[in-house]
Parts: C-alpha cells; structure tokens; sequence
C-alpha cells in the first residue's frame, strides 16, 4: 500500500477560535484513488479540519501538501485551483437561481467578449448533470427542484471543477436508499478514476460500504488511523467517544410505572408522518429511531403544536390535549427541546437568565404582570443542576461553548417542571462532559417518574438510556423493541426497515 | 431530458406584471368612459410619466437583488435635478448634468461603504443619508425653487418622434434595455443574483460581495441622479417640495414588488420592474381619464400593492408551511385513498 | 473520568470570555443610558452656546417640542422591539385618529377622542393581523397601509380639511366640544403643558409594559429571535398583533395632539414621523434587528434630537441645515453601536 501515491498530505495543521483550539496538530493524509472515512463526534474538528482545506481560514498554521507540493490555502478560489472539490452538508445552492448558474457560478462561459453564452451553459451544465444520473432542464430554479435532485446538482457542481480531492460531508442526509446506492456507484466510478474523496458521515454502515480507510477525531485531535478492514463499528464507536460505553450510563434507581402518561392515537400531518400511534409509560425512557427524513421531528413538533397537525388525538396523564397551540401543551405539561439550538432553541442574543426563563414567563405572571421574586433562584438551581459554565446568569448565551449552551436550553426546559419532554439530538454536537451531564438529567428524570422520550441519532445514547425503542421509517411506525434487544446493530437495522 | 411542467398559473404569475398592464389598458380602452385614454397624446403622457420612476427603478431592482434597501433615492433624485437646474448657468447643461449624476454616484458610493465596511443595515444607513441628502438639497436652494430660461432641452425631450415616444421616453428604455442586458447577460451581471441569493456560495466561488454592494449602491443613486436630472431638464426647473422625492420612492417600491423582485434577494428583473411603472402609471392615467382625482388614483395604488403583498406572503406561508413534505407520502396517501 | 473533570472546568478560552464580560458589565450600562452621554455632552455645548440654554423655561420648550415625535416613538419602538423593522403607516394612525376624532365631536368630546384612538387602533390591528398572520414583510405591507389609507381620507373628505367648529356648527351643535378639543394641545397642568405630560406618562407607561409584563418580556423574545420563541410556546402571531395595536394607540394618541395644534383635520398630518421617529428609535439604542434597548434609551434618543435641534436653533442654524448634522449624528450613533455590539461578540444578527 505504501507505494500508492499521497495526493493529499496536511502536517500539523492546528485552527484556534478565540477560546478553543478546533484542530490541535492534525496530521492527516489520503492516498490517490482511495476514499478516506473521516470519523468524530460532532464538535470533534473534523468539518473545521475540511473547511481548512477549502481555503475558508485566512489562518492556520502547519503546512498542507497537494501531490507532494506545499501549497497555501487560505482563499476558497485558491483550494478550488489546487484542485480541492467540497460538497457541503448544508446546500450551498443559491434556490432562486437556475441550476445552470448555480453549477457554472464564476466561470460562466462568455461570447463576443461580455455576453453570456446560453448555448454553451445549457450544454455545458447538461454535460455535468449527467455525470451524476440527473436529467433536468439547466434552466430550472433550484427552488423547483426536490432537495434530493439539489443535492445530486450539488456534487455535480463540485464535479465540474475536475477536483483531484473531493470532500464530501454528509452527502446521503437528504438522499433516498437508491439515491445512496447511486450515488457510492458515482464513488466508485470517481475511485476507479484515481481521485482522492475524504468522506465525512454518521452512517457506520455506509462507512464500512464505501470507506478503504479510516481517520477517527476526538476534541480537535487525531485519535487513530487505519485501515477500515481492519476494524468493527464498535472499535470505531468506542475511538470516537473515548470511553468504552458502560461507563457512561448511570443505573436507573427506579421501574418504569405501569400508568400511561402519554397516549398517541392515529396522529396524521400529511406529507411528513402517517397514521402514528404509541404510548409512554410514567418513568420511561421511550426512544424513536429512524434515520434522517423518517419524519421524527417533525412528529414531535406537530405533537407540541409548533407544526400543524392533520388529524389524530393526543392524551397526557388521560386527558386529552387540545392541539395547536405549544402553550396549551406546555401547559398540559409537555415539552420539546428543539433539534437545532442555533435556530430555533436558544435566544442568542440574550442571557442565560433570559434564556433559562424562556417558557417559564408565564407562570411568573400574574394577571399579565411579571413578578421577579422567584427569578433568581429558579435560574441559579439550574445552573447549579446543569453544571452550567461560567455560572454567571448575566452572560451572553451567544458566548458560550456548544455544551453548555445545550445544557441551558435543556434548562429552559427542565425550568418547567414538564411531566412529558421530548428531546430532540440532546447530545448533538456537545463535549463529553457536558454530554455526561446531560445523560445523569435524562435518568433522573425518568427517575423521578417523568416520561422522556428520546429521539436521537446517537445509537450508544439510545442503547443506553432507552427502556423501549419505536421505530420510524419514511413517516410510519414500522414496530417496536424492548430494552433486552436494543442493541447499536439492531437499531441501526431497525431503522433500516429490517430485522423486526 | 424532462422539463419540469409549468402551470399556465405559474406563468401568469412570473409574468404578473405584463397580465396586469395588459387588462389595464384593455379596460381603459374599451370602457366608454375613458375617451381619451387610447390616443396618441394620451399615451405619450403616459410614456413620460413612466420615466422618471423607470429609470429608479432600474437601479432599485439591482439594490433588491443583493437583498439590501435604498431609501435615499427620491432625495437624490431631487438633488441631482437641484444642481442640473442651479449650475446650468454656470456651467451648461451638459456639465451641470454631470455634476447632478455625480452627486448622486458620491451618496452611492457613501451608502456602499457604510453597508458593505461599516456594516450597518442599509435600511438605517440609507435611512440616515435620504435625511442628509435632503437637507443638502435644501441647503443648496435655500429651499425655495430653480428654474431657467433656457427651454431648448426641455422642449426637446418632450419633442414627439416615432409615433408616441419622445427623447425623454427613449433614454429611459434605453438605460432599461442597457442594465436589463448587463444584468441578465453578462458574468458580472449574474454576480448580482448570486450574491443576493446566497452570500456564502458567492464568496466561495471566488465573488467579491463588498464590492457587489459598493456598485449596486452606486449605480441605484447614480441612476436615480440620472433620473432626477433628466426630470428637471425636461421641466427646466426644481422645486424642493419633498413630495416628488417620497411618491416616487413609493412608486418605484410598489412597481418592484409588483414586477416580482424578492426583497430578501437573488430573484428580480429590471424589464418586469419597468412593465410594472407602465402599469401603475397606465392605471393612474386611467383613473384621471374617467376623471376621478387624484384620491381615487393613490387609493387604488396601494390597493394594488397591498393585495400583491399579501399575495406573496400568503404563497410563501404556504409554501413554508409545506417544506420538508415528502413526496412519496403524499403519493402514497393518494393511493390508499383511490 | 480524567475527561470529564477537565470539561467542567473552566476552559481557558472560556473564562476569557467570562472576564469579558464582567469588563463590560459597563457597557451594559452603556447599552441603556448610552445615548444619555450624548445628551450630556449636548448640555454642555448648550450652556457654552447661549445663556438663555440652561433656564427652565427653554427645557421646559425643549421637551414641548419633542414631546409629538415622543409619543409617536414610544409607539414605533414596539414594532421595532419585535424585530419587524418598522410601521411606516404611522403617520396614517395619527392622521386617521385626529380626523376622526374631529368628525365624531358632535357625539361629545371625549367619546369624539374614543372614536379617533379605536379608529387608529383599527388600522394597527389590521397591519398586526396580515403581519402577524401571514407573516407578510412589515416595511412594504405599511408602505400600502400608508398609500390606500391617504387615498381613504382624500376620498372620505373630499381632499378637504375639517375644522372641529364647522363640524358642529353645521349640525347647529354648541361648539364647547370644539373649544375643548382645541384646547387639548394648549392646556397646561402645573405650568407643565398638557402634552408633555402625557408624554412622560407614556414612556413610564410603555417602560413597565416592556420591562413588567408578559408582554413585553414576550415581545423581547419574539424580537431576539422569531423561531426560537416560537419554540419557547410564545404565542407569536398575537404578539405581533399587540405590539402593532400599542403602536397604532400611540400614534393615535399623537394623532389628536397634532390634530388639535394645527386646528383641524386633514389626511396630511403625521407626514414624515413616520422616519422621523424611526431615526429616534434607533438612536436610541434599539436596533432594527429586534429585542435590544429600552424605552428608556429611546426616550433618550428623542431628548438628544430634541437638544440638538434646540441648540442649532440658537446658534442659527435653520432646518434644513439641522437634518444634515442630525443625520450625521444619526448615522454615527448607529455606527458605533453596531461596532461595539461586535467587538462584544454580540452581533449575531
């Protein structure tokens, strides 16, 4: 293997942010024709690590070599130049613009010196898009078109860039199952051709279906490389968090009761979730897995009353919510922790205090006034609770690490004293301390005989809190496991749609 | 290769603007109590009326696209007419107007720099030089009024050639047809687009945003210093009467909402924005015909933009409301149904 | 365990930023009485300008005249607190409540004064519903409010002008409703103008509703971020809703003032608060991007264009003149707020 020529080699590259060091003297390489799994918690510096190689930091230090050349990147056109192709997580697609713009942005052809050349962009784009199966009309606006045909558009823009090192995160989160098995034949098809792929996903078993070898990131370091041959996904799992499993999870103190706290019966919004019923029990921990678009948030925000909902009936502790409004059902007291704190979770322009008492403004109120007296203590016990970092009420939540902003919106939460609460990726990109913290909150509220219920894309979190798992797949309910069969493979088969 | 199906819906909506001109002046024409609506005189009226808010209009299309907002134009504007009608003694017209223009392109590049360096929003900024600018021009001609002996020019924009269109009209369409065709068909000219619709992919590929919006920022004011010239020329007087300043902002807003430019950016044409002034000029016009004043014209006015306003928020709700729907549910749900 | 240890501590870079921000605990204060600096310094240059400056009579002026575009602030501070830019048909409430008030004296003064407020507060409630609702762009949505509105009145009263006698006299009604309206503006209580009054107790008023109330804590969440208290189970299309018809109740409270001060009614009063108060709203300290300042910086804002406008009248200066500087001083403010708010890292928006 070791004759194999390196086309990419970073040598202890290091990227501060003020107050934290996101990648902390990585070495890294991939060889020509290889594809090379680029593996970590989130938080763990690997999308910090790729955004380095596509020229998005004017500053890093350690040197970065392309083919055995050092070249410097600190501008996108400059990576682009050197060949560095990135297809991002998120769409970097313009939606009210045609795909043809979007694909030929920056090098649009030109006649006559100053005219674009239409002709010569329908042909040009058409060429491209069909490196990647799609057959659309270059002219389409990219809102027209689905998220999956926009993210094919996607690696076909970078495509088009004859990129000799292609980055890819997380290119299957909008895809279908055949739209993912087409697109590892356009992987292999690019191996075969001699490019160089990084790739960065949460999806073990496609790592082990696409991957040669292996990269594995811990808190902005290099834990381990490899080759992927040479390892189970639970070596993988077990380098990424650091720690074997069992340590993490505290014993639960208590039983799961035998009253049903919560009962869902036949909820519909069409289009995201069909025909959905379950039920929870006082004290437990109920899971929901499903890969991503099995429609598990949108089930969640339709069942608090964020989203609208079709048809369906809600009880909590046998009454039945009024749906519609989350105030009712905040107050009927159930609760969810948003998947995504930046946008929708946390006020980041405001404290912690403010934050913390986010939901809890109305039960301060009396008659529309607000009264300040029970304030203070309510946001210093979670504080004290969460382990909350600095523990100034008066800071800044915009300012503080993803952890700690995790536990504040979790504060938010646990603030409102909810018989029912529904958490939303708990863990997503937070550290391991705070992740800790966050879990000894999960049990001791189920504990307590309060009703979580768990929806997560982290398989050893949900093996280890959960007491019964629903499983989620393309909008339907597809069955249910017991605590005794959960284990990472089963669920991950599960969500799948096989082995129940 | 499929194209995706477009609904006859669709299209009269992408092109609302023409639909809506187009019932305007049939209406007004066939209605018996719009005599004079449908003669030459009344139509080259018309196609005057249209060019001082056309030739805003030009440059607030660009501005919408980048997704930013200028609120100081109608002070240009009357700036850039204040020094055309105060220097033309002095200087001629031809330098005077220059002058005029370049005011306009010194706020431009004034506005560009606050939004793009200092990042202020360009609401606030533009909010503060539409303040400055007009007392400059009050400042200038002591708030009062100019005008000039001179009538030569005046009488040669509204000189009638080819049928209903005068030099006046023709510069307007040409400054339209000039930056429609920058605009739609040069590289630079996509940049706009791109930079409205996706700050973060443009920087990526290697597009300088700051300078986009420096640009846009000149070429509106530079524009409606153009515009505002070529108005006072044609009247050869100014008066500083804030009110020319505010209805043609208003105007130029409406016709650009109307013509489907997005405010939040990236999706806009010049040609549509011009269409819908046509439009709202046409209507006002109209109105006049059957002899309702001017009442009757500025309510239907903002009727029109307040129904179109509610138009779009009412279908991107929809839409918003709608994102993330999985196709194959919905098919599915349609089978189980039939 | 090692690990976890490690992450409950303090970090360093994170007790960086701690430190920060106790430094700026200050600049804290800053953010609400900032603009009071300003308004100081003013002081001082009013005192060096002219003698008569610092007597309370010319406060006493000073406050009269800003006390119209204060009222109207206070009301366009609530849409700009929840982050929906701004109410441009401001200067419609104020128009419409005036000339209706005016229209419905021959009912009696004080249900004539009902009337004016509810009619306003019927546009504001109208402007809350389509934005709250439909979450429709504010800026243009008010811009056709301000339009068809304009074209409403000219219709209703025929491009004319109502005088509050003549509305009375041609129903061959006493013409004391008529009187008292007039007097609303000249009144005085304790030597203190009526107006300005009402003014203070408008901006107390909105300060303990902003700061004291559900609705005001609401409304500064809606303003930090629309999603989020979304999420949070706030109600946010009904707080739209209130914070338009708190601006609308304000505008037409300031619609009567300017009614009575000019005599009658007419679809042109109001023209130009509705920038006007903008510019003091942001001075202020409020920023367009939502839930930050107080009412107290905003009053502040108006108390410095107030000074500003004073002082240039004794050295001077004429108005137009004054909009230059007034502008500059604006667009300076507003820079060095949103430098500092980034220097602070707080410039998320």
């Amino acid at each position: 293997m070791s004759k194999e020529r390196i086309s990419l080699r970073m040598k202890r590259v290091t990227k501060a942010f003020p107050g934290t060091l996101a990648v902390d003297g990585v070495d890294f390489d991939v060889r020509q024709g290889e594809v090379h799994a680029l593996l970590g918690e989130n938080g763990a510096g690997k999308s910090t690590l790729m955004k380095m190689l596509a020229g998005s930091f004017a500053d890093y230090t350690g040197e970065i070599q392309i083919n055995g050349e050092s070249v410097s990147l600190h501008t996108p056109s400059e990576a682009i130049e050197n060949g560095i192709g990135m297809i991002y997580q998120e769409l970097s697609l313009a939606r009210p613009i045609t795909i043809a713009e979007n694909v030929l942005v920056g090098r649009l052809p030109k006649k006559n010196f100053l005219m674009l050349d239409k002709k010569k962009m329908r042909e040009e784009t058409l060429k491209i898009l069909e490196s990647v199966g799609l057959e659309l009309d270059p002219f389409t606006f990219v809102e027209d078109i689905s998220p999956h045909e926009a993210q094919l558009v996607e690696i076909a823009k970078v495509m088009s860039h004859n990129p000799s090192i292609l980055v890819m995160d997380e290119p299957t989160s909008s895809l279908s199952r055949q739209e993912v098995e087409k697109l590892f034949h356009i992987i292999d098809d690019l191996k075969a051709k001699g490019l160089a792929i990084v790739y960065i996903s949460h999806h073990l078993p496609e790592i082990f279906r696409v991957a040669d070898r292996f990269t594995v990131m811990r808190d902005g370091k290099k834990i381990a490389t490899g080759d992927i041959s040479d390892v189970t996904a639970s070596d993988i799992v077990n380098m990424m968090v650091g720690k074997s499993m069992t340590e993490f999870y505290k014993k639960r103190a208590s039983e799961v009761e035998s009253k049903k706290a919560l009962v869902v019966e036949h909820i519909t919004r069409e289009g995201f979730f069909h025909d959905l019923s379950f039920h929870a029990y006082k004290g437990e921990i109920l899971g929901i897995v499903g890969l991503a678009g099995a429609g598990r948030s949108e089930m969640a925000r339709s069942m608090v009353g964020i989203d609208p909902m079709d048809s369906g009936r809600i009880e909590i502790n046998g009454k039945v919510l009024k749906l519609g409004s989350y105030s009712r059902a905040i107050k009927a007291g159930m609760v969810y922790l948003s998947e995504d704190r930046k946008n929708d979770g946390l006020f980041l322009r405001l404290s912690v205090k403010e934050n913390v008492l986010a939901a809890k403004v109305t039960d301060f109120c009396n008659c529309g006034i607000y009264s300040k007296r029970h304030e203070g203590k309510t946001v210093r016990s979670m504080i004290e609770k969460l382990y909350i970092q600095p523990p100034n009420p008066n800071v800044g939540v915009g300012n503080l690490s993803g952890g700690n902003q995790q536990k504040v919106l979790l504060g938010k939460w646990l603030a409102c004293t909810p018989d029912i609460i529904i958490l939303d990726e708990p863990s997503r990109g937070v550290d391991v301390g705070a992740k800790s913290i966050i879990h000894d909150v999960i049990i001791e509220l189920a504990d307590m005989g309060k009703t979580v219920i768990l929806l997560t894309s982290d398989l050893p979190e949900m093996v280890g809190l959960a007491d019964r798992v629903m499983v989620l797949k393309e909008g339907h309910m597809i069955g249910s496991m017991e605590k005794a069969q959960l284990t990472e493979e089963s669920i991950l088969l599960a969500a799948n749609g096989e082995g129940i | 290769m499929h194209k995706k199906n477009i609904s006859f819906f669709q299209l009269l909506d992408k092109n609302r603007a023409l639909a809506m001109l187009i019932i305007a002046v049939l209406f007004f024409w066939i209605h018996p109590g719009a005599r004079n609506f449908m003669t030459v005189y009344n139509m080259t009226t018309i196609l005057k009326g249209a060019s001082l808010s056309g030739i805003c209009a030009v440059g607030f299309t660009l501005i919408f696209i980048i997704g930013q907002i200028d609120l100081s134009i109608g002070s240009v504007l009357m700036l850039s007419g204040m020094l055309t009608i105060g220097l033309q003694p002095a200087l001629g017209w031809t330098l005077s107007a220059i002058v005029g223009v370049l005011s306009g392109i010194a706020v431009g590049l004034v506005n560009g720099l606050l939004v793009s360096k200092v990042k202020i929003n360009s609401f606030i900024v533009t909010l503060g030089t539409m303040i400055i600018v007009r007392g400059l021009m009050h400042l200038y001609c002591d708030g009062g009024a100019k005008s000039v002996d001179d009538f030569a020019i005046a009488d040669w924009l509204e000189m009638q050639v080819l049928g209903v269109f005068t030099p006046m009209t023709l510069i307007t369409i040409g400054i339209v047809a000039l930056f429609a065709f920058i605009l739609m068909l040069t590289r630079y000219g996509r940049g706009f687009f791109m930079v409205g619709g996706n700050a973060e992919t443009a920087w990526l590929a290697g597009l300088k945003r700051d300078q986009y919006i420096i640009v846009g920022f000149i070429i509106c004011d530079g524009l409606a210093a153009v515009g505002g010239a070529v108005f006072a020329m044609s009247l050869a007087s100014s008066t500083a009467n804030a009110i020319l300043g505010t209805k043609t902002l208003m105007q130029v807003i409406a016709a650009i909402i109307i013509g489907g430019t997005l405010m939040t950016g990236g999706k806009g044409s010049i040609i549509k924005s011009f269409i819908a002034v046509l439009f709202l000029v046409t209507v006002n016009n109209g109105f006049g015909c059957f002899g309702f004043g001017f009442e009757v014209q500025i309510f239907v006015n903002g009727l029109i933009l307040a129904l179109v306003v509610l138009y779009e928020a009412y279908t991107l709700y929809k839409r918003e409301l709608l994102r993330g729907q999985r196709p194959y549910l919905l098919e599915e749900l349609e089978r189980s149904n039939s | 365990m090692n690990e976890l240890n490690n992450a409950n501590a303090l970090n360093p870079g994170e007790s960086q930023r701690f430190h920060k921000q106790e430094r700026n605990a200050f600049l804290r204060l800053y953010e609400i009485f900032g603009i009071y600096f300003v308004a100081v310094i003013l002081l001082f240059v009013g005192v060096f300008v002219n003698t008569n400056f610092f007597t309370a009579d010319n406060f006493l002026n000073v406050l009269r005249n800003i006390a119209l575009l204060g009222i109207a602030s206070c009301g366009m501070a609530f849409v700009v607190y929840i982050g929906k830019w701004c109410d441009l048909s401001l200067p419609s409430y104020m128009a419409l409540s005036g000339t209706v008030a005016i229209a419905c004296l021959p009912f009696g003064f004080v249900p004539a004064l009902i009337c004016g407020v509810l009619a306003g507060m019927a546009i504001g409630a109208m402007n809350g519903l389509v934005v709250g609702w439909l979450n429709a762009n504010p800026i243009l949505w008010t811009l056709a409010v301000v339009y068809f509105m304009e074209g409403f009145m000219r219709f209703t009263w025929s491009n004319n002008q109502i005088y509050p006698d003549q509305v009375l006299e041609s129903r061959g009604l006493d013409t004391t409703a008529a009187d008292h309206f007039l007097a609303i503006f000249q009144t005085d209580i304790l030597s203190i103008p009526l107006i300005v009054v009402v003014m203070i107790l408008m901006f107390v008023l909105c300060h303990l509703v902003l700061t004291r109330t559900r609705f005001g804590l609401f409304a500064k969440y809606v303003g930090s971020s629309l999603e989020a208290a979304k999420s949070s189970g706030v109600n946010v299309k009904l707080i739209v809703l209130y914070s338009f018809l708190a601006t609308a109740f304000c505008g037409s409270i300031a619609g009567i003032f300017i009614t009575s001060l000019n005599k009658l009614g007419v679809f042109y009063l109001g023209q130009g608060y509705d920038f006007k108060s903008v510019t003091a709203v942001v001075i202020g300290g409020m920023m367009q991007s939502g839930g930050r300042g107080s009412m107290i910086g905003v009053f502040g804002g108006v108390l410095v264009i107030g000074l500003l406008s004073n002082i240039m009248n004794f050295i001077g200066i004429n108005t137009f003149q004054q909009d230059i500087i007034t502008g500059s001083i604006f667009i300076l403010v507003v820079g060095f707020h949103q430098y500092q708010l980034r220097s602070q890292g707080k410039d998320y928006a």
